[in-house]
């Protein structure tokens, strides 16, 4: 009975399992009350938190679009990829929490969905086990139904707490020689956000036996507390014990990454690709970054691959279509739109579908096409602000200067952090004769990007006609 | 000489005033100073600064993690519809809608 009971555990557990290597989300008050911070003022290239200048080159936002933090935005999205550490509270709340939708919820009920929700789904009529009811001292002492319910603790009920009293538990059973519990003592650590214990638990387990998975949790554990150098430092080591491990030349490309050093991120890519060339993550990245330097031939190489592969979803189709359209192939671009369409899931993928499609008519001069895609774009997805900011320049087009004007305001303050709404703004108000307003949104946009060559012309006309009044 | 303009304005993509003065502000001089030849070709194009387009996205991929997460959120958000017939979690959490 025990086998079956321990069976049981294991399926629940495997129903719900997000492996935790990769789960990582960040509850607002996390974010912002940060107590962890070593240095008020961190040095540029040290820290995740001020992507800082883009050190490591790679296309300017005025060719790539950039998310809220001031990062290029990725070929790839993970659980914990970063949105970005907000500055204020407002941009906060703002910012997307869920993987679904993007509205936000606190810390509190964050990716904690699951919790009790999960017993919801597998035991409409109650709990499998009652947690408390159980003897954990009397399972401590069992190691292999120990195991089995530490997980079930830990991912279906997603009771930290209970799941750190066993471990601690049967820790000490196996007197400190089992290196997995303290690896889950420290996974426990590590969601309660007790990062320097989590610290020392993997340190230790690290020290008994050299496990990939360790390096891997240890690193989330440095990143978490904003020491992206410690973590490449600990990747170098752990490619030192296992070399050529995917996952962990993956990881330092991810740092790199989120650092905004986007050729050595590449570099590493490409070396995971050596390793393993059906690597999903790396040939996303690789594209996107071709496709925006200007290749879209080779990043349509890179898509077709993740094709072959079987991959098959909106947002490949959605790439897939870009970058034949940019390639000159345009036999196969509609169709991989419509492809597109029809695999989009929700709302949002349909208006980054749209969204796109309007590009591909401006593209070929058809501007009412344009118009029609972006309006849709906008029906679907209310608060895309990029495609205020295109619909705008048409109606400039067009000679609707205050309905340009009035789409040109949505879209700024929907997304601040990009220079083209500003930019847009400073143009018209200076054609419409609105010098003060032009030059406040022109600095606006040379904050956004500073080196936006436009901008900074036009910043230095306008000082100029102000110097002469 | 003005066939010459012509050509050069249709095959110019920015959509600005081909060659016009703008009385409000001093012009630019490098624009303005170079003698005009129409035979040599396009020496110089006047710099009107148009509006600048948002750029084409390419979606990001999601990891095999993030489907599954959002599968399971979707579902929890499902299951938790219906709220008044299912029991309540044993693990008493929060239920995800407010």
């Amino acid at each position: 009975i025990q086998a079956a009971w321990n069976l049981k555990t294991r399926a629940l557990t495997e129903m719900v399992y997000v492996d935790e290597i990769d789960m990582d989300q960040e509850g607002i008050a996390e974010m912002i009350l940060d107590e962890n911070a070593i240095a008020q003022v961190a040095r540029p290239g040290t820290s995740l938190k001020l992507p800082g200048t883009s050190q490591g080159g790679g296309p300017s936002p005025a060719v790539r679009p950039v998310t809220q933090s001031g990062r290029p935005i990725t070929g790839f999205v993970r659980p914990s990829t970063q949105s970005g550490r907000p500055s204020t509270m407002e941009q906060a709340i703002r910012t997307p929490r869920t993987a679904l939708t993007a509205r936000p919820i606190t810390s509190a009920s964050g990716g904690f969905v699951r919790l009790g929700t999960a017993s919801m789904l597998t035991n409409p009529d109650g709990p499998f086990i009652n947690l408390s009811r159980l003897n954990l001292t009397k399972y401590a002492q069992k190691p292999k139904l120990a195991k089995a319910l530490f997980e079930y603790i830990f991912h279906h009920e997603n009771d930290v707490k209970n799941a750190l009293d066993l471990a601690a538990l049967a820790t000490e059973h196996a007197q400190f020689k089992d290196w997995w519990w303290k690896v889950q003592i420290g996974k426990c650590y590590y969601r309660l956000g007790l990062y320097r214990e989590a610290e020392k638990q993997f340190k230790s387990a690290l020290k008994q036996q050299d496990m990939v998975d360790t390096f891997l949790y240890l690193a989330k554990v440095y990143l978490r507390l904003d020491q992206p150098v410690t973590a490449l430092n600990l990747f170098k080591q752990g490619l030192e014990r296992f070399p050529g491990e995917v996952t962990l030349i993956c990881g330092i490309a991810r740092i790199y990454e989120e650092m905004n050093n986007i050729s050595t991120a590449a570099e590493y890519y490409k070396d995971v690709l050596k390793q393993d060339n059906t690597h999903v993550e790396a040939i996303a990245c690789i594209g996107s970054n071709h496709f925006y330097s200007d290749q879209p031939e080779i990043a349509l190489r890179f898509y077709r691959r993740l094709l072959q592969m079987g991959v098959y979803n909106c947002q490949l189709f959605n790439n897939l279509g870009l970058c034949c359209f940019y390639a000159q192939q345009y036999d196969m671009t509609l169709s991989s739109f419509e492809r597109a369409l029809f695999l989009a899931e929700n709302e949002e993928e349909t208006a980054d579908v749209w969204y796109n499609l309007g590009h591909v008519a401006v593209g070929i001069g058809d501007l009412n096409l344009a118009y029609q895609c972006f309006k849709l774009t906008l029906v679907n997805n209310n608060d895309y602000a990029e495609a205020y900011n295109n619909l705008a320049v048409l109606e400039m087009r067009k000679g609707h200067t205050e309905q340009a004007r009035a789409l040109l305001q949505t879209a700024s303050s929907l997304a601040p952090h990009m220079y083209e709404p500003h930019f847009n703004v400073a143009i018209l108000s200076e054609k419409v004769g609105d010098l003060q307003r032009s030059y406040t949104a022109a600095q606006k946009s040379e904050e956004a990007f500073p080196g936006h060559v436009d901008t900074q012309q036009l910043i230095k006309q306008l000082k100029e006609h102000f110097a002469m009044l | 000489m003005p066939e010459g303009t012509g050509a050069l304005r249709e095959v110019l993509p920015k959509q600005g005033t081909g060659g016009e003065h703008r009385p409000a502000l001093p012009a630019q001089p490098a624009a303005r100073s170079r003698p005009f030849s129409p035979f040599a070709g396009q020496l110089s194009m006047e710099d009107t600064p148009a509006m600048v387009l948002c750029k084409p996205k390419i979606l990001p991929l999601k990891s095999v993690s993030l489907e599954k997460l959002e599968k399971l959120q979707k579902a929890a958000l499902e299951a938790a519809q219906p709220p008044e017939s299912a029991p309540p979690p044993s693990a008493g959490a929060a239920p995800p809608r407010q």
